[in-house]
């Protein structure tokens, strides 16, 4: 479960950037990313966080992560508070956005004995788990190769098994799926389909309005750090003004 | 201990990267012992050529000094030339056509037989590297002055030593081992320091800016280990490349000193002496704070920087501000005592020297242990601190 509610999230701007930035960010000292946003991911539900580039989802992913605190609001992940029991938090989640990456000069199965080590599993909960992962994502035959040497899809598939290594009861997948073969990106998306099953929390931001439409039981729109939709998908589908959910997506952000 | 599993990522990590072995174990372990070759060779070529070649001198005055020109002409090594033009005489000694040029007088023999001084100019280069041209005609008058003198004193019935009013008879009582580590003590510091400060630069920039940019610091930010762990994780890893760095930069000078064709006996025997286990361990017993302290230092630019590159720019202002007190240490008159013994790096360069030549105060040696630990303690913490920073991790 994951609870924000009221959470604004402010950067200091350099004198640098307020000049790049232009006339209007000429007085002000700080940018807001996020502002005064709420919303509620539940567990057994795929969540979908949606914006354009910019429009602050991976600040706002972040802060879940507890990699930045809230300028104000607050966020429980699990019944954990993100500020004082941050730790805890991460215990509770498997985080990958396009910023998580790899370690290149180590192989997959390095990479997630590493994550897993870091979250003090027992060795035979490691292998089985591992097997498992291995087995789902038809990673057993690039397992022991570098990092470095694997192809995009590879890659992804390690990043996925290396967040969900540990089973945690919290997702969070931003943009899962980008840059990956049809084939790949299925086995991602039933991955993510069978979280649900488990009734795991899980969200998911992604800029394929397919994959949104295919998986998300609830959606939140984001466009320049402020929440103008937050229902369920069912919700927004009924309220559609436009053929398709991409039209109605663009159509939405660009008002 | 969440920072061991970091650390043991991070030391399997940088030894599969080529850059950061060969800065670390190739290079201090051939390039040191390589250059002392190559200067030492190059030393000894020139010296010898120096020693062998004969110089050119032409005498201005011969008729006037026939007996001072007789002295010079019968040295093996000399070879007058005559035809010299004498408003030429300048010009062929800057283009090393000829060595020098000795102008005598007319009234030369008179002063000699008058009791004065006869005046004697010497036109010679004083680029001349190993002052042989100097020296030689020094030494040539130096004899013909002390056949005057003598004579003078034998026909005013003196004996010389009435103007030689001391006998002066220098004893040195430092032994060998004392004075040769007085020399190379000061250079051997200012090779290991800087080889340590290399070998923590490239692991501090890869494991900080460098994993900024290829993004992995994030996925480590979002693992249950805390922040402090991944400092100390990475540290302890920045730290041990340093130390290891520092340490085969003085195994090589060692196996260079060793392997050293030319070397004499007695040379090697001091160097076994002063290089003995114990001073080794007492040497590396310094590094150990010293890179504590480098490698806090790097790591924490590492982290501010945004890029690889722009840590490069960052850092690399550093390397003069770890040379340069490196470089005083090296200096003869700057000895260790109470005020010297508390500033980083010179006292490590310091008491380096001191252990090598055998006269380390045990006071000041807890000074600079108490100093360094000190210090590194502050940069460990500066790192912490800046780590724990959002708009460090997050600056771009």
């Amino acid at each position: 479960m994951i609870k924000v509610e009221n959470v604004t999230k402010e950067f200091p701007l350099s004198r640098k950037q307020r000049k790049e930035l232009g006339d209007q960010y000429k007085m002000t000292k700080k940018i807001c990313a996020v502002d005064n946003i709420s919303f509620e991911c539940k567990p057994g539900r795929i969540f979908g966080l949606l914006g354009p580039n910019g429009a602050g989802k991976t600040t706002t992913l972040r802060m879940i992560a507890t990699m930045l605190k809230p300028s104000s609001g607050s966020i429980d992940v699990s019944g954990y508070d993100t500020v004082d029991r941050g730790q805890n938090v991460r215990e509770q989640i498997g985080f990958m956005t396009g910023q998580t990456a790899l370690y290149d000069r180590l192989t997959p199965t390095e990479m997630v004995k590493y994550i897993a080590d870091l979250y003090g599993m027992k060795k035979e909960d490691f292998s089985k788990r591992k097997d498992y992962l291995f087995d789902v994502l038809d990673m057993n035959s690039f397992s022991d190769r570098r990092i470095s040497r694997l192809s995009t899809g590879m890659k992804q598939k390690t990043s996925i098994a290396r967040t969900m290594i540990h089973d945690p009861s919290v997702m969070v997948f931003d943009e899962p799926t980008s840059g990956l073969d049809v084939m790949t990106s299925r086995a991602i998306i039933d991955l993510i389909r069978d979280c649900r099953k488990e009734g795991k929390t899980v969200i998911f931001s992604s800029h394929r309005m397919g994959e949104v439409n295919q998986l998300c039981d609830d959606i939140s729109i984001i466009y320049n750090g402020k929440l103008f939709f937050n229902d369920t998908l069912d919700k927004f589908k009924s309220e559609m003004s436009k053929p398709t959910f991409e039209e109605e997506f663009i159509y939405r952000v660009g008002e | 201990m969440k920072f061991l599993i970091i650390a043991k990522k991070e030391l399997i990590d940088i030894t599969r990267d080529r850059r950061t072995l060969i800065m670390m174990i190739v290079l201090p372990f051939v390039l040191i012992p390589g250059l002392f070759g190559v200067v030492y060779t190059i030393q000894s070529q020139q010296a010898e050529k120096a020693t062998e070649q004969h110089l050119k001198i032409s005498f201005f005055g011969q008729e006037y000094a026939p007996d001072l020109y007789q002295a010079f002409a019968e040295l093996d090594k000399v070879i007058i030339l005559d035809q010299i033009p004498t408003d030429s005489v300048e010009t062929y000694i800057q283009d090393e056509y000829l060595d020098a040029a000795i102008y005598v007088n007319r009234d030369y023999q008179k002063s000699i037989d008058q009791n004065k001084q006869a005046q004697i100019i010497i036109k010679f280069k004083g680029t001349d590297s190993f002052g042989i041209t100097r020296d030689l005609i020094k030494s040539v008058l130096s004899i013909k002055e002390n056949q005057i003198i003598n004579k003078r004193m034998n026909e005013l019935n003196l004996k010389p030593d009435i103007v030689k009013a001391y006998q002066v008879d220098y004893k040195d009582v430092a032994s060998v081992q004392e004075k040769l580590g007085k020399i190379a003590g000061g250079f051997l510091p200012y090779f290991f320091i800087i080889f340590g400060f290399m070998g923590a630069m490239y692991p501090a920039l890869d494991l900080g800016a460098g994993e900024k940019e290829r993004g992995t610091l994030e996925t480590i930010l979002s693992s249950p280990a805390t922040r402090l762990d991944v400092v100390l994780g990475k540290f302890l890893v920045v730290m041990l490349a340093a130390f290891i760095t520092a340490f085969i930069a003085l195994g090589g000078m060692y196996f260079g000193i060793q392997t050293f064709p030319d070397l004499e006996p007695w040379v090697l025997e001091i160097v076994n002496e002063m290089l003995t286990l114990k001073n080794i361990a007492l040497i590396m017993s310094l590094i150990l704070p010293i890179s504590a302290f480098f490698s806090a230092l790097l790591l924490g630019l590492s982290i501010y920087a945004k890029s690889f590159k722009e840590a490069q720019s960052i850092v690399g202002p550093l390397n003069i501000a770890i040379i340069f007190p490196a470089l005083i240490g090296t200096l003869p008159g700057i000895e260790l005592n109470a005020v010297t013994s508390l500033i980083p790096i010179l006292n490590v360069s310091l008491a380096s020297k001191d252990i090598i030549a055998g006269t380390i105060n045990p006071w000041y040696m807890m000074e600079v242990y108490v100093s360094l630990i000190i210090f590194a303690g502050l940069a460990i913490l500066w790192c912490v601190n800046w780590f724990n920073r959002e708009s460090t991790i997050f600056r771009n």
